[in-house]
């Protein structure tokens, strides 16, 4: 048997054009046979921006990182100091001091909100811009079938590419403790606008989960079959030439280019990128997938999004380094989060900047919510959906800026609230993406552009 | 295939850090021998002393000045790893939940460390005491059905007190706890945070980093909590102070220059000197016995290792820039 995937089939003789498709298909973007049949519409061009969000799962402190409060009392401002940036009035947290050298390329939004506190639901939100069918801590689902996440949306918004997939996902499924989180994939718009998932591990390298061999298959027999489809294909196109059947070819035929060939392989291939690179962004997962994540946007992928982890929970609660910080904030903040955010969030601006891909590269960092304002009774901070801070760059998007405010313990936005809607409306409209785009889609508007960012 | 090309890479890693750990102490070696033969202070960079790649956390050096025990990053995992001389690094536990924050008992027979008792325990984080074999580990300090951390344990020089943090009392305070009794007395009074604790060498006082002025900085309380006395005024963090074997150096990490730095300053008073001076990020200093100045840090640029500065060239270094 030959594992592709979740797929399991025979190798041997009896096969039909179908079922190897199928496993082609399935086995290398982790679709099912309808999620195959993969008709887009044909669209009207689209401006070629690409879009690269680092998800910061767990939920960073606002009051840590971009909106920092050094006049309030010492139960809320924490221990950290506000460093001046290169932009006169603009001040961050000293614990991102790369970042505070390069304000002219970002803007900072310090009036996010919304309105759960629950990972589950606020994850969903984040993604997918509405709470349709997110699932609570506690297992509930919310009313409504879940909406498609942002990069399913500009997925179908571009059409189909068949070199590279349009929406590519770099780290494990998003969970809430053992639950998942929904909104990470195609949504209403049908599982074949799900991401392509990969993964970096420091020890492994780029790890491509949906094409785990079985032990002993390897790539040139890999390829071996694809010359075993291509005789299938001949003795069957004569019988099958309907239009699904074209469309399902291309789909195959663009995940196998980008997993077998040489020159789809070397999208994958850190190792084609100087070491010193490599090295300023980061030798460890996050620091690796924002470069993976630059070559892909380089290769013409739509949407890059880069999970800081899959788990909520950092290391020390045994997550997988989530900003989920309830207690020890500060030391996690300090040890780790924030200086690898820093280092490899700088890092990938100013790549993008030198080689002119950050005018039509929208990079966003943010996360579910923000922390509570006052500190709790464990040096940690809970969660906190009333206010949080978003950082923004590229793709058009006017760095060196702050948009809204929050109050004097930046507990609730004192000017201009900003909603992970109007955020998303914000990154649809720089992708030429409008309201009357997602009606034809069978989608509702989520918000409302933020002016001042453009 | 994964399994065997990880064993084999780490291998491979362990070989290098054997050699470079060698090459290190040669390195410390060779500065002295320079350094008596010319009468002049070799401007080297720091000697590198392991080859890990690994995220290492918090280092601590063992009385015998050969053996060091940290915190090592691997994937998801944050464990405890003793490296004896030019030995293959060993796991202190086999336990596979997290633990860190190691500190040696003054005979090194004995580590107090941070463990993370079960999954998903959100911040119950308790200090245990285990012997340098990594048997017979036991508690020392936990808040049974409370989701407290107990952590950053120092062991005092003469061996009878523990200074530590915890949130017992709904604020992360330094307390001392005694070897004999498990009593924990808290030494620090301040709704912010007090963190770090790390003894002087003759018992007298405990220095430990605290943001009641601001951001963190530096201040020393005797080990009765009755006098707290302010040691460092910085714009930007100052942390993890720790106090060199003749007690008269306080080393540190500060972000006084806006990147994360190694200071030392004289503890009678008197400027602090960057030591460290490096792009990179230097983090998590440590004395040896012998008095050479060893941290973590990121300069080699291909992941985090542990280096030094003999103490010859670091006491040349510190008269001249004062």
């Amino acid at each position: 048997m030959l594992n592709l995937g979740s797929q399991w089939t025979r190798t041997s003789g009896g096969l039909s054009r179908r079922s190897l498709l199928q496993v082609g298909a399935a086995g290398a973007l982790g679709l099912s046979w309808p999620q195959v049949l993969r008709l887009r519409a044909e669209g009207s061009p689209k401006p070629h921006k690409n879009v690269i969000v680092l998800w910061l799962w767990g939920g960073p402190s606002h009051l840590d990182t971009f909106d920092m409060k050094p006049q309030a009392p010492i139960e809320y401002r924490g221990p950290y100091a506000p460093v001046p940036t290169n932009v006169p009035g603009i001040e961050i947290c000293e614990l991102l001091p790369r970042l505070a050298r390069q304000a002219n390329q970002y803007a900072i939004v310090r009036s996010m909100h919304h309105d759960s506190s629950d990972h589950g639901i606020s994850g969903t939100i984040g993604l997918t811009g509405s709470d349709s069918g997110a699932i609570s801590l506690g297992g509930q689902t919310l009313p409504g079938r879940v909406q498609p996440a942002h990069g399913a949306i500009i997925s179908r918004a571009r059409g189909f590419d068949p070199r590279i997939p349009s929406f590519v996902t770099l780290g494990g499924f998003l969970h809430q403790g053992r639950k998942p989180i929904t909104g990470e994939g195609g949504g209403t718009l049908g599982t074949q606008y799900d991401p392509f998932r990969l993964d970096y591990d420091p020890v492994e390298g780029v790890k491509l989960p949906d094409l785990s061999l079985i032990e002993g298959l390897t790539l040139p027999a890999l390829e071996s079959r694809r010359d075993l489809l291509a005789q299938l294909d001949r003795q069957t196109r004569a019988v099958e030439t309907s239009r699904a059947m074209d469309k399902l070819d291309q789909f195959y035929h663009q995940a196998f280019s980008l997993l077998t060939t040489t020159t789809g392989r070397k999208v994958f291939d850190l190792e084609e990128e100087p070491v010193p690179l490599r090295n300023r962004y980061g030798r460890f997962r996050f620091g690796q997938c924002c470069l993976l994540a630059r070559r892909l946007v380089e290769a013409g992928v739509g949407f890059v999004q880069v999970n800081w982890s899959s788990h909520v929970e950092p290391i020390e609660d045994t997550g997988d380094g989530g900003w989920d910080m309830h207690d020890r904030n500060f030391i996690q903040m300090q040890d780790r989060h924030a200086w690898m955010l820093d280092q490899s969030l700088s890092t990938l601006l100013h790549d993008l900047e030198d080689r002119g891909l950050l005018e039509s590269t929208l990079v966003l960092a943010v996360g579910e919510f923000g922390r509570t304002p006052k500190i709790n009774n464990k040096a940690g901070r809970d969660h906190w959906q009333s206010c949080y801070s978003a950082l923004v760059a590229g793709g058009g998007v006017r760095g060196g800026q702050v948009i809204g405010s929050s109050d004097k313990l930046a507990e609730y936005p004192a000017s201009r609230p900003v909603t992970p809607g109007d955020l998303a409306t914000t990154i649809f409209h720089q992708l030429g993406i409008y309201t009357a785009d997602l009606t034809d889609y069978g989608l509702l508007p989520q918000g409302t552009v933020i002016e001042e960012l453009l | 295939m994964r399994s065997s090309l990880k064993t084999l890479l780490q291998r491979f890693r362990s070989l290098r850090s054997r050699s470079l750990f060698t090459s290190g102490l040669l390195g410390v070696c060779l500065c002295c021998v320079i350094r008596i033969a010319t009468g002049a202070p070799p401007k080297q960079p720091p000697v590198r002393l392991t080859d890990t790649g690994f995220f290492l956390q918090r280092p601590v050096w063992h009385p015998d000045g050969k053996t060091l025990c940290y915190a090592r990053h691997e994937g998801s995992q944050i464990l405890l790893w003793v490296r004896d001389g030019n030995n293959e690094p060993r796991k202190l536990t086999d336990r596979d939940l997290p633990e860190y924050d190691a500190s040696w008992s003054p005979d090194g027979k004995q580590l107090a460390w941070c463990r993370v008792s079960q999954s998903g325990a959100q911040g119950d984080v308790d200090v245990w005491l285990i012997g340098a074999d990594g048997k017979e580990p036991r508690e020392l300090l936990g808040s049974p059905g409370r989701l407290t951390h107990e952590e950053s344990p120092a062991w005092s020089p003469d061996g009878k007190l523990i200074a530590l943090t915890t949130t017992r009392d709904g604020n992360q305070e330094v307390y001392v706890v005694g070897l004999d009794n498990q009593e924990p007395v808290r030494i620090t009074q301040d709704p912010g945070i007090d963190a770090h604790p790390a003894w002087a060498p003759d018992n007298s006082f405990v220095v430990l980093a605290t943001n009641r002025w601001g951001d963190f900085e530096l201040a020393k309380v005797d080990p009765a909590g009755k006098e707290l006395v302010r040691l460092t005024e910085s714009r930007g963090l100052d942390d993890y102070p720790t106090i060199s074997p003749d007690g008269r150096w306080l080393a540190f990490v500060s972000l006084r220059t806006s990147n994360f730095e190694i200071f030392v300053q004289p503890l009678a008073g008197g400027p602090a000197i960057n030591v460290s001076q490096h792009e990179g990020l230097d983090n998590f200093p440590a004395w040896k016995p012998n008095g050479d100045l060893t941290w973590v840090s990121n300069r080699a640029e291909d992941g985090f290792d542990l280096y030094a500065i003999p103490r010859d060239q670091l006491l040349q270094r510190l008269s001249t820039s004062r």
